[in-house]
């Protein structure tokens, strides 16, 4: 420490630099997974936390539930294959919905009362036991969506009432509502008074004990007509949007890891080679090459995660600062997963470093002129 | 007790077909206090002398004894811990590591090798040392702020803090004017001699060779003649 | 200046590690924004292509085509406002189609119109299609006959368009009667009669702004009318999309700085001993600032055009579900970007520089 700590405090200004850098890069991965992993939640967490462990779309729908219209009688085929333990209607829609005194878009998500699709993390209040019952996903309350609050749907009959609030229940970026299925029928022959049937958009259904929900999928797939079944983690990583997000976001955090190992890698290996005539003194005059492999490595982890540090906490103000309407959040398990990686790369990254310090010849010190500093 | 002891020493360099010969058959003894000026022209071994006295370098023959030692046989880790306990070296220009201050500059091969055990010994042996070596008003400086005279004089309290059997100095008043050159000279005399430890000066400045006790001529590689001190 | 190029010439080693960090920075760079243009292309190419001042939408919308619903009153309202030259429908409905030989749905956007927009010819017959050219991916060829929707409407594809897309899905501009049987067809809950469609665009002279309020005002506010270029904005995630986004690139300058300063800081430290010699023998520091300023434009254009071969190259191997999009303008911010942060970064090095004494840096022992 004493060696590697004494180089920093006296050379600040490199350090500083390089730590910026890291700092900036691990913000970067930081800001962008946090925004990704609130855009995922925002977007499918409806579908995420709802009961049902497999989904039944139309087959056109390509794994859309926005997009999928599946008949009526869907429902009592899915009901009947082998496996599955309760299968029922589930309705999605986008709605405007007057609420908080603005017209917002929302996101109505409806199943049938005693049967699946339910949200499963109710956190306050109760789950809908009535018709214009709903339960309003989290984070909305500024816009309206309260415990108890009372909303319009627009070309509605009747008003609708907040009866709970369930957590990362938002559906499409959207506010979200989960109510019964009849409501939601009613709602859409409200506003548009032609429509003769109102199909559910998907079925949703769960397995019996001892059955898993992939092979209840399969089943339905093999039997049903016209549709395509999904376990419900499929549906939420298969979602159009999910998929795409997750790679193109996946490919520029690894970028990002690239540019940091790479920066930090070459940034140790150019210091090894100005410090070399040091080295050579310090060998000359006894120091160990392990100690001074080991001063380098310490560095290292000092400069890092000191950039690790930096870019958590600009990850997080900079979340906070932003108003931060998709509830992204730092989490501190994913930075500490981040801060290892970008850590364990540099380490590795730094061996080109440490295999100079240890081809040094002590006996360079006796060489005129080479121990001029 | 013999400071230093090389019996037979050669060492041949391998270029192409050609053995290069820079050490031919050296014999030296220098006793526990001796002051041994080395002189000798450009390219005539001075360097690799010194290089394998002070465990720099292995001789292809011959036996190497410090402080009664052998180090002949040393690996690259032995000589590393031989280095860092027997022996002291100042090297031809001003070599101080220079994001440390004096004081770190010679507690380094302590701190590095010997870690937290007689730290407080090692800080005190340290100031102490800069004090006699009349650095006392720059334990804290760091080398660019030192002069080219008080940066020799740390390099020499660095050689010495180990308290070794042998010190080795090469070309130590080159970089220094007259003036300075005697100061240090005399310096590094009177701390020679009063700690008992033994030196040899690789020199080609006569004026060094007055502060030895023995001037030894090296040509071609070999030893050749040994003169008493003109002081 | 000379001496810079020579070093750039003679040591190309010593820029090595910084060029090499902003190769990767570039790639990140292009690669950010062509998913950005990527993203913002593909969604709101049907709506930048009308030839239209405003998009007018029933007011219960909220800007969302697919949720807008406007009938034959309500254009017979706007055609009577004067200084509205044009009114077109339009319907857009997001289905999936089956391509003949292929096994997977390919994502379309069927577009019902009346005024065609630019790039894309007159209404065709019913059934028929102008196909956009992201639907070659999934394998629809000019001739073939596409079943859209869980009714399977059949749509013949009689040509391609380029740029006409929605939502970043293959738009296939019909007909009006031909569109509204695919919607209904596919949503029997939210059918539209003839005359009917999701939005109107509209054309005049002068500020659209003002023609927008004025629609709004001429139907008693059953509407709300945006400008093209706010229609476009309001297509679902793009607003938020670019604003993250820019955020991102704008971060990622501020590393391009950073790395540049770092590195050359090295070298700066490295050639003290030199920049000393030269301004013993009288370069000035502006010359000697210069060069190094030179030498960090033209470490960043090499990584520019390196980095740019490169992400062409990788982006070739992605699949075609990354909506990534390389486009020159693109590239010439980027580029300019990179130029400008690498310059202050090396901008960094001025104050060392200057600092450098020739006395010192010339003595020995130093």
């Amino acid at each position: 420490m004493f060696l590697a700590w004494r180089e920093i405090t006296r050379s600040r200004a490199r350090f500083l630099l390089l730590g910026g850098a890291v700092g900036l890069l691990v913000f970067l991965i930081v800001f962008v997974q946090a925004l990704t992993g609130a855009l995922i939640r925002q977007f499918i967490g409806a579908i995420d936390h709802q009961s049902g462990t497999v989904l039944v779309y139309s087959a056109d729908a390509r794994k859309n539930l926005e997009g999928s219209r599946v008949p009526l009688d869907a429902v009592s085929a899915v009901a009947a294959v082998p496996g599955v333990a309760a299968a029922g209607p589930l309705g999605e829609g986008t709605f405007s919905v007057q609420a908080g005194g603005q017209l917002r878009d929302t996101a109505l998500f409806a199943y049938q009362l005693g049967k699946p699709g339910a949200p499963t993390t109710v956190i306050s209040g109760r789950l809908p036991r009535a018709d214009f019952e709903a339960v309003a996903s989290d984070g909305n309350s500024a816009k309206g969506f309260r415990l108890g609050a009372t909303v319009r749907i627009e070309h509605s009959t009747r008003a609708m009432r907040i009866v709970g609030i369930a957590r990362d229940a938002n559906y499409s970026v959207s506010p979200t509502l989960f109510t019964t299925f009849a409501t939601y029928q009613q709602t859409r022959k409200d506003a548009n008074p032609a429509a003769v049937v109102v199909m559910p958009s998907a079925v949703v259904a769960t397995a019996d004990p001892g059955v898993t929900p992939a092979t209840v999928r399969d089943r339905i797939n093999h039997t049903v007509p016209g549709i395509e079944a999904l376990t419900r983690d499929q549906a939420v990583a298969e979602s159009p949007g999910v998929a795409s997000v997750g790679e193109s976001i996946g490919a520029i955090v690894l970028l990002c890891f690239f540019v940091v190992v790479v920066v930090a890698g070459l940034f140790f290996l150019i210091l090894t080679v100005q410090k070399a005539q040091s080295l050579t003194l310090l060998r000359a005059i006894g120091v160990r090459a392990g100690a001074l492999v080991r001063a380098l490595l310490v560095q290292v982890v000092v400069v890092v995660l000191g950039g690790v540090v930096i870019g958590g906490l600009l990850g997080w103000l900079a979340l906070n600062a932003a108003g931060n309407s998709l509830g992204a959040r730092v989490e501190i398990g994913a930075l500490l997963q981040t801060g290892a990686l970008v850590l364990g790369l540099s380490l590795v990254a730094a061996l080109g470093a440490a295999r100079r310090v240890l081809r040094i010849d002590p006996v360079r010190a006796t060489v005129p002129g080479s121990l001029d500093a | 007790m013999t400071a230093l002891q090389l019996d037979h020493v050669s060492k041949v360099y391998r270029s192409g077909d050609d053995d290069i010969v820079a050490l031919d058959d050296a014999n030296l003894t220098v006793a526990a206090d001796e002051m041994i000026g080395l002189i000798g022209p450009s390219g005539s071994g001075k360097t690799t002398l010194i290089s394998i006295a002070g465990g720099l370098l292995t001789p292809t023959e011959g036996s190497v004894l410090v402080g009664g030692e052998n180090i002949t046989g040393y690996n690259a880790k032995e000589l590393t811990r031989f280095r860092g306990e027997q022996v002291g070296f100042v090297f031809q220009t001003v070599n101080l590591v220079p994001f440390l201050t004096a004081r770190e500059n010679l507690l380094v091969v302590g701190e590095l090798s010997g870690g937290r055990a007689g730290r407080k010994q090692a800080t005190t042996r340290a100031d102490q040392l800069l004090d006699e070596l009349g650095l006392g008003h720059r334990h804290d400086n760091l080398p660019r702020q030192l002069s080219g005279g008080e940066r020799q004089r740390v390099a020499v309290g660095r050689a010495l803090m180990n308290e070794p059997k042998l010190v080795l100095f090469d070309e130590p008043t080159s970089a220094l004017d007259t003036h300075l050159g005697e100061q240090v000279m005399d310096l590094i005399r009177s701390e020679v001699k009063g700690r008992g430890t033994a030196a040899v000066i690789v020199t080609h400045d006569a004026r060094v060779t007055t502060y030895c006790d023995r001037v030894v001529t090296i040509i071609d590689g070999r030893l050749a003649e040994t003169a008493a001190a003109s002081a | 200046m000379r001496i810079a190029l020579r070093e750039l010439r003679r040591r190309p080693g010593r820029f090595g590690p910084v060029t090499a960090a902003l190769i990767l920075l570039t790639v990140l760079l292009l690669f950010l924004g062509g998913l950005l243009d990527g993203l913002y292309i593909g969604a709101t190419g049907a709506l930048r292509a009308q030839r239209a001042a405003v998009v007018v939408y029933s007011a219960d919308a909220n800007d969302s085509i697919i949720r807008s619903r406007l009938d034959t009153t309500t254009r017979a309202q706007i055609e009577r406002i004067s200084g509205v030259t044009a009114v077109g429908g339009l319907g857009i409905s997001l289905l999936g189609a089956k391509v003949p030989g292929e096994t997977t749905l390919a994502d379309a956007a069927v577009i019902g119109y009346q005024r065609p927009p630019t790039g894309v010819p007159a209404v065709p017959p019913p059934g028929d299609a102008w196909a956009d050219r992201r639907l070659e991916a999934f394998g629809v060829r000019v001739g073939q006959t596409l079943r859209l929707g869980p009714r399977e409407v059949p749509i013949r594809v009689r040509g391609w368009v380029e740029d006409t897309n929605y939502l970043l899905q293959g738009s296939l501009w019909v007909a009006p009667d031909t569109w509204r049987r695919a919607q209904n067809a596919s949503r029997p809950d939210a059918p539209f009669a003839a005359g009917e469609f999701q939005v109107f665009v509209a054309d005049g002279p002068g500020d659209p702004g003002v023609l927008a309020r004025r629609i709004d005002r001429a139907t008693g506010n059953a509407t709300a009318t945006l400008t093209k270029d706010a229609a476009v904005l309001a297509s679902p995630g793009t607003r938020q999309q670019k604003s993250t986004f820019n955020g991102i690139i704008g971060v990622t300058f501020v590393v391009v700085g950073l790395v540049v300063a770092l590195f050359f800081a090295l070298l700066t430290l490295e050639r003290s001993p030199i920049y000393g010699v030269l301004k013993a023998i009288g370069t000035t520091t502006r010359r000697l600032f210069a060069g190094v300023l030179l030498q960090a434009l033209i470490v960043a254009t090499a990584a520019f055009l390196i980095g740019g071969l490169i992400t062409l190259g990788l982006t070739s191997l992605l699949p075609a579900r990354i909506p990534i999009l390389l486009v020159g303008s693109r590239a010439i911010t980027t580029f300019g970007g990179i130029l400008l942060t690498a310059a202050i970064g090396g901008a960094i090095s001025l104050r060392r520089i200057a600092r450098i004494d020739p006395v010192t840096a010339i003595g020995t022992g130093t």
